[in-house]
C-alpha cells in the first residue's frame, strides 16, 4: 500500500494551481516592480495590463505634446550640444556658456550669473527662473533633432528622462521652469499651445499608455 | 533703506529696490571700476563677485543683492596683488582697459574652482567677456601665468 | 619754485623752442626743486599705449627713467599746443625725433646749468637718471638742485641727440605704467567722472537716422521721483544737425526709466523709406559711371588687351560701428560764461582749439573760457575723433546750473552712428601676351567721408579719403587707373580704425591674388615679381615669407593666403593659415604679421596693437555689419552686433622691422590686410573665392 499511495502523491501535483500560483505571483511582481523601481508601465505590456489603453489617442496626444516640446522654448534648454540655444531661431547662446557636470554652467557663466530669479525688464535681456539650468551632463535629455518617435521613447524611458515614473513625468509639465516657457519675457514667442492645453496632452499621452509613435 | 556689503564694507543706500547693482555700486556708492558696457549681460565689463559667484550687476537687481557679500574690482585684493593683477601687470595685458575689471573678477572665478586650467577651460569661462580692443591672447596667456604664481604662493606657504 | 621748460614762469621770452616752423615748442616737462619731474603725454590713450610712449621719447633723451617722473595725460591746454590729438596712428611717427629734442634740449639746459654753478667746463658733465654728474670728480646735483640756474638759460634749438646704442627705454618692452590702474579699478574714464551735486542725463533721439525734433509731452516722465528736467537737446555732427529730447534725473538709471515713458512725435523728413540693400543696389548700378579720377598712371585706356587676358571683380564691403566698450558720454558743467568738460576723447585740442571747426564755434563760448578734463579712453578706433556727444551735453549743461553727465546707452551708442561707409570696389586688370601685369584699375564706389565731416568740400574732386593707397602701392604695374564713384548718403560716417583702408584692401589685395591665380603663379612669387626694385614692401614680404614658412606646403584642408597694405598709417604684411573643415566651416588657424615700423619704442606694446587690429578685422570680415530699415539702424546691442570673443581666437605671431628709415605707424596697419589675407587662405584651402564682407566661415 506504501507503494501505490507515494505513486499517487506524486501524480498529485496541482498543475493548475500551480499555474494560477504563478500567474498571481507574476500580476504581483509586475505590479510590485511598477511601484518600487519606479517605472512606468512597460510599453509591450499596456496592452495586457489596462483596459483604458488606447493607442491612438495616445499617439495623437503625443503629436501635440511634440510641437511643444521642440519648440524654441522648450528645444533651446535642452540641445544636442553643450551649449544651450537661445532666441526663436535656436542659434546657439551667445558667450558660448557650457552645461558643465551639473547643467548649472562653469566657472563665470553659470546660469544664475545672468538668469536671475525673474525675467529682466527689456527687449533681449536674460530670461528668468529660480531654478535656471539645463538637464546635467550624465542625464541630458536632449530633445534638439528629435524625431517624434525617438522623443517619445526617451520621455517614457526611466534611464534617460532623469528616473521619473508615471507620476513624476505627469507632474513634470507643472514644474516652475518648464511653466517659465509660457512666461519668457519680452519678445520671446509662446509655445504653440496654453499650458493648459499642453497639460491636457500631455497626461492624455501618459495615461493612454504613452504609446510611441511610429 | 538697502544694505549692500561691499567689499566687506556695508553700505545704506536709499534706492528702488528694482536698480540694477550696477547703477548703486557706481552711481550711489561712488565705487566706479565696474563699468557698464552694454546693459543686458553680453559683454561682462559689469561683473561682480556675488558670495564668490560672477555675477552680471547689470541685470541683477539691487535687492537680490541685499545681504549677500559683493565684491567688485577695487576689493579683488588690498593692494593690487592677488595673482591674477599680478599676471596682468607682468603680461601688460590691457590696452584701454575699460573691460578688464569684469575679465579679471571672471578669471578670479575660474581659478578659484580649478586652479590648474586648459586653454578650453579659459575660453569656456572667459568667453562671457568682450575685450573691444583685442587683447584675448594675453588675457589667456596671463590666466596662465596666474595659475603659476597662485601655486607658488600655495607652495610657499 | 619749478621750470616748465619751454615757457618759464617769468614769461615768455627766451623759453620757447621752434622744432619747425609749423609747431611751437610745447612745455611737456616740469621740474620742481623739490625734485619732482612730471612729464605731459600730449596723445590720449585710448589703449594704444602712448601714456608711456610719448614720455618715453622725452625721458630717453632728458636721461630720466619713467619710474622717476610722474606722467600727465593732457587736457588741450594753451601752452602744449595744437597737437594733442590720438589718430590716424600719428603719435610717435610724426613725434619721434621733436619729442626726443624736447628730452635732450632739456638735458643740455640743465647740464650747463650745472657747469655754470661748479666753473668747469660742460663737456666735462653728463646726465644720468635725473643727475648730473661732473666725470672728474664725480660730484653730482640732481635737476631739482639746478632748477634756478637752468631757468635762465636759453634752450638749444639742435641739441644732439643720444646714440640709439645707449637707449635704456626706448626699443625696449617696459611696462606701461596706466596698466596697475586698469587691473584695480582705479583708471578714470569719462564715464567714471563724479562730481558733488552732478545729475545725470540720457538723450532720446529719433530712431530714424536724419530724422528731428517735432514735439514732446514729458508729463510721465516727470512723475517719476529724481527726474529733475526733460528738454530739447541739439545734436551736430559736421553737416547733421538733429534735435532730441533729454531726461535729467539724479542718478541714470532713474533718467532710463524716466526716458521710457516720453511720448515724442518725429519729423523723418522722408528719411523713414531709406532702406540699406536697397542703397546698395544703388552702389552697384553706379559702377559704370566713369568717376572722378585719382591717379592715372601710363594710359590704361590706349592698351589694346586681348580679353582672354583680362580679370574683372566686384568687391563689396559693408557699414561697420565702431562698438567702443565704454559708450559715449561726456559731462559738462556751464558756469556765466564759463564752460567746464569732463569726458573720453581723442581730440582735446580741438575742444580748447580756436580753429574754425572746433568746439566754441558750436557751443558759443570763447576758447580760453573752455576747460577740459580728459580721461582714460575706454576704446576710441575714430569714434572720439567726433565731438558730436560733446556738444549736445554742453547744449544741456547750459540750461542747469549744475553739472550734468550724459551717458549714451549701448543701444544709443550703436543705433546713431556715425559708421564706417560701405564701399564697393569695381576691380580690372590685365595681362600683356606674355603674361606680365600691365594694367591695373580700381574704382572706388561710396559715400564719401569728407563730403560728411565738411561743409566746405568739393564734390569735383575725388575724395581722396576714399581712395586712400589704392594708387599708391609699390607694385610696378606701368598702367594703373583709380578712380572715384561718389554716391549721396544720408547716414553720418566717420573715419573706423584705418579708415578706408579697412575695405579698399580687402578688394585691392583679393584681386591680386585673383590676378595671381590667372597667372598661375604662387601669390607671394606674384607679388615680388612686381617688385624688383628694392622697397620697404619688398622687405616685409620677404620677411613675411620666411616667418610664416610660406615655401613649404600645408597639408590637404589647409590653406594659407596672404595680403599687404601700405597707406599713410603704415606698412603691414600677413600670412593666414584656415583649415578647411568636411561640414564647409572654416577655421582661422593662426596669423603672422610682419609690421615695419622704422623705429619702435615699445615692441611688446607693437605686438599688442597688432593683435588687437586682427582681433577687429576679423570681428568685421565675419561678423554682420550695420544695415538700415524704414530708416532705422537695424543692430541694438552685442547680441545683434557681435564682436568676437576668446574662443574665436586664432594664434597670433608678430614680427616687427625696425630698421631706420621712415618712422611709421602701429595702432592702424594692422588692420587692412588681415581681411585680405583671410579672404586668400580660403581660396587656398577651398577653392571658392569670397568677395563680400561680412562672410559667413560657418560655411563657406
Amino acid at each position: 500500500m506504501k507503494h501505490f499511495a507515494a505513486n499517487r502523491m506524486r501524480y498529485f501535483l496541482p498543475v493548475k494551481t500551480i499555474i494560477i500560483i504563478t500567474t498571481i505571483v507574476s500580476i504581483i511582481g509586475i505590479m510590485t516592480t511598477a511601484f518600487k523601481s519606479k517605472t512606468i508601465f512597460p510599453i509591450d505590456h499596456a496592452k495586457y495590463l489596462d483596459k483604458n489603453k488606447d493607442s491612438i489617442e495616445s499617439v495623437q496626444a503625443f503629436m501635440k505634446v511634440y510641437k511643444v516640446l521642440m519648440s524654441p522654448r522648450c528645444v533651446n534648454c535642452h540641445p544636442a550640444g553643450d551649449v544651450p540655444l537661445q532666441g526663436d531661431d535656436s542659434h546657439l547662446h551667445t558667450m558660448f556658456p557650457k552645461r558643465g557636470v551639473d547643467g548649472k554652467g562653469l566657472y563665470a557663466m553659470k546660469c544664475a550669473n545672468c538668469h536671475q530669479p525673474t525675467n529682466t525688464a527689456g527687449l533681449h535681456t536674460p530670461p528668468g527662473n529660480p531654478n535656471w539650468h539645463l538637464p546635467s551632463a550624465d542625464m541630458k535629455m536632449v530633445f534638439q533633432g528629435r524625431t517624434a518617435h525617438q522623443l517619445a521613447k526617451q520621455l517614457s524611458d526611466p534611464k534617460q528622462n532623469g528616473f521619473k515614473n508615471k507620476e513624476q513625468l505627469i507632474s513634470h509639465a507643472s514644474d516652475q521652469l518648464v511653466m517659465s516657457a509660457w512666461n519668457p519675457g519680452e519678445g520671446r514667442s509662446l509655445p504653440p499651445m496654453s499650458h493648459g492645453e499642453f497639460k491636457k496632452a500631455w497626461v492624455t499621452w501618459i495615461n493612454k499608455g504613452a504609446y510611441v509613435p511610429k | 533703506m538697502i544694505s549692500l556689503n561691499i567689499n566687506q564694507k556695508e553700505y545704506q543706500i536709499d534706492v528702488n529696490p528694482d536698480m540694477p547693482l550696477l547703477w548703486a555700486i557706481r552711481d550711489i556708492v561712488g565705487l566706479t571700476g565696474t563699468k557698464y558696457g552694454c546693459g543686458v549681460a553680453q559683454c561682462g565689463a559689469c561683473v561682480v563677485l556675488m558670495n564668490g559667484q560672477a555675477v552680471r550687476s547689470c541685470v541683477t537687481k539691487v535687492s537680490r543683492a541685499e545681504g549677500q557679500k559683493i565684491v567688485t574690482i577695487e576689493g579683488l585684493s588690498e593692494n593690487n596683488k592677488h595673482p591674477l593683477q599680478l599676471a596682468w601687470q607682468e603680461i601688460d595685458v590691457p590696452q584701454c582697459g575699460y573691460c578688464q575689471s569684469g575679465q579679471l573678477l571672471s578669471a578670479a572665478v575660474l581659478l578659484r574652482e580649478n586652479p590648474n586650467p586648459t586653454d578650453q577651460d579659459i575660453d569656456d569661462a572667459m568667453a562671457g567677456n568682450i575685450c573691444r580692443c583685442g587683447t584675448y591672447l594675453r588675457i589667456r596667456k596671463a590666466i596662465h601665468r596666474a595659475a603659476e604664481i597662485q601655486q607658488k604662493g600655495i607652495k610657499n606657504g | 619754485m619749478a621750470i616748465w621748460l619751454g615757457v618759464s614762469d617769468r614769461g615768455f621770452a627766451g623759453k620757447m623752442l621752434n622744432i619747425s616752423e609749423a609747431k611751437n615748442f610745447t612745455p611737456y616737462i616740469l621740474v620742481e626743486a623739490s625734485g619732482g619731474i612730471t612729464i605731459f603725454n600730449i596723445k590720449p590713450e585710448m589703449g594704444q599705449g602712448t601714456f608711456q610712449s610719448i614720455p618715453a621719447l622725452i625721458a630717453e633723451e632728458f636721461e630720466v627713467s619713467l619710474d622717476q617722473v610722474t606722467i600727465k595725460q593732457s587736457n588741450g591746454e594753451k601752452e602744449l599746443g595744437t597737437q594733442q590729438r590720438a589718430g590716424g596712428s600719428s603719435s610717435i611717427r610724426t613725434n619721434y625725433t621733436e619729442l626726443r629734442k624736447v628730452g635732450a634740449s632739456a638735458k643740455e639746459v640743465f647740464i650747463k646749468a650745472a657747469s655754470i654753478k661748479w666753473q668747469v667746463d660742460a663737456g666735462s658733465c653728463y646726465a644720468e637718471n635725473g643727475k648730473v654728474i661732473h666725470k672728474p670728480t664725480g660730484r653730482l646735483f640732481t635737476y631739482g638742485d639746478l632748477v634756478e640756474e637752468a631757468s635762465k638759460l636759453e634752450l638749444p634749438k639742435e641739441p644732439k641727440l643720444k646714440d640709439p646704442k645707449d637707449f635704456k627705454i626706448l626699443g625696449k618692452s617696459i611696462r606701461r605704467p596706466d596698466v596697475p590702474l586698469k587691473t584695480n579699478g582705479k583708471a578714470e574714464f569719462g564715464i567714471d567722472v563724479q562730481l558733488p551735486g552732478m545729475l545725470y542725463a540720457t538723450i532720446e533721439r529719433c530712431p530714424v537716422i536724419g530724422g528731428t525734433l517735432k514735439r514732446f509731452d514729458a508729463s510721465d516722465a516727470l512723475k517719476i521721483a529724481g527726474v529733475e528736467k526733460v528738454i530739447e537737446v541739439e545734436r551736430i555732427m559736421g553737416r547733421y544737425h538733429s534735435i532730441g529730447v533729454a531726461v535729467i534725473a539724479n542718478s541714470y538709471w532713474t533718467a532710463l526709466q524716466a526716458r521710457k515713458r516720453l511720448k515724442i512725435e518725429w519729423d523723418t523728413k522722408g528719411f523713414e523709406t531709406f532702406n540699406s540693400s536697397e542703397y546698395e543696389n544703388h552702389l552697384r548700378s553706379l559702377a559704370s559711371e566713369e568717376g572722378l579720377i585719382d591717379k592715372n598712371i601710363g594710359s590704361v585706356d590706349a592698351l589694346h588687351l586681348q580679353p582672354q587676358n583680362m580679370v574683372e571683380a566686384f568687391y563689396e564691403t559693408p557699414m561697420v560701428a565702431h562698438h567702443p566698450l565704454e559708450p559715449m558720454n561726456c559731462v559738462a558743467q556751464v558756469q556765466g560764461d564759463k564752460v567746464e568738460i569732463w569726458t573720453s576723447t581723442q581730440v582735446p585740442s580741438t575742444i580748447t582749439g580756436t580753429g574754425a571747426n572746433d568746439l566754441h564755434k558750436y557751443i558759443g563760448f570763447a576758447p580760453d573760457n573752455i576747460k577740459l578734463h580728459a580721461k582714460f579712453i575706454g576704446g576710441g578706433f575714430g569714434r572720439r575723433l567726433n565731438i558730436d556727444y560733446i556738444i549736445e551735453a554742453v547744449n544741456i549743461a547750459k540750461l542747469i546750473s549744475k553739472p550734468v553727465k550724459v551717458i549714451w546707452s549701448r543701444e544709443d551708442t550703436t543705433e546713431k552712428g556715425p559708421y564706417r561707409p560701405m564701399t564697393f570696389s569695381q576691380l580690372k586688370g590685365g595681362f600683356s601676351e606674355d603674361g606680365k601685369l600691365v594694367a591695373f584699375q580700381h574704382k572706388v564706389i561710396s559715400p564719401s567721408y569728407q563730403e560728411a565731416m565738411r561743409t566746405d568740400f568739393d564734390k569735383t574732386k575725388a575724395d581722396g579719403i576714399m581712395v586712400e593707397g589704392i594708387g599708391e602701392q609699390a607694385y610696378e604695374i606701368p598702367n594703373i587707373k583709380t578712380s572715384y564713384v561718389r554716391a549721396d548718403f544720408h547716414v553720418p560716417v566717420a573715419a573706423w580704425r584705418s579708415v578706408t583702408s579697412s575695405t579698399v584692401a580687402f578688394a585691392h589685395e583679393c584681386f591680386i591674388d585673383e590676378l595671381a591665380n590667372k597667372a598661375k603663379k604662387d601669390p607671394l612669387d606674384f607679388r615680388l615679381g612686381m617688385l624688383s626694385k628694392s622697397s620697404d614692401l619688398k622687405r616685409v614680404l620677404l620677411k613675411l615669407r620666411e616667418v610664416s614658412n610660406w615655401d613649404n606646403p600645408l597639408p590637404v584642408g589647409k590653406g594659407r593666403g596672404i595680403a599687404q597694405w601700405e597707406f599713410f598709417a603704415g606698412l603691414c604684411a600677413q600670412a593666414v593659415e584656415v583649415t578647411y573643415n568636411p561640414d564647409k566651416s572654416i577655421k582661422v588657424d593662426k596669423v603672422f604679421a610682419v609690421i615695419d615700423l622704422g623705429e619702435v619704442v615699445n615692441p611688446d606694446n607693437v605686438k599688442n596693437q597688432v593683435e588687437g587690429a586682427i582681433v577687429m578685422a576679423l570681428g568685421a570680415a565675419i561678423k554682420p555689419g550695420i544695415t538700415l530699415e524704414k530708416g532705422m539702424v537695424q543692430q541694438h546691442n552685442f547680441y545683434d552686433s557681435p564682436l568676437i570673443r576668446i574662443n574665436e581666437m586664432p594664434e597670433i605671431e608678430v614680427h616687427i622691422l625696425a630698421e631706420g628709415g621712415k618712422v611709421k605707424g602701429v595702432g592702424e596697419p594692422g588692420l587692412p590686410p588681415f581681411a585680405p589675407a583671410l579672404a586668400n587662405a580660403i581660396f587656398a584651402a577651398s577653392s571658392k573665392r569670397i568677395r563680400k564682407m561680412p562672410f559667413d566661415i560657418g560655411n563657406v
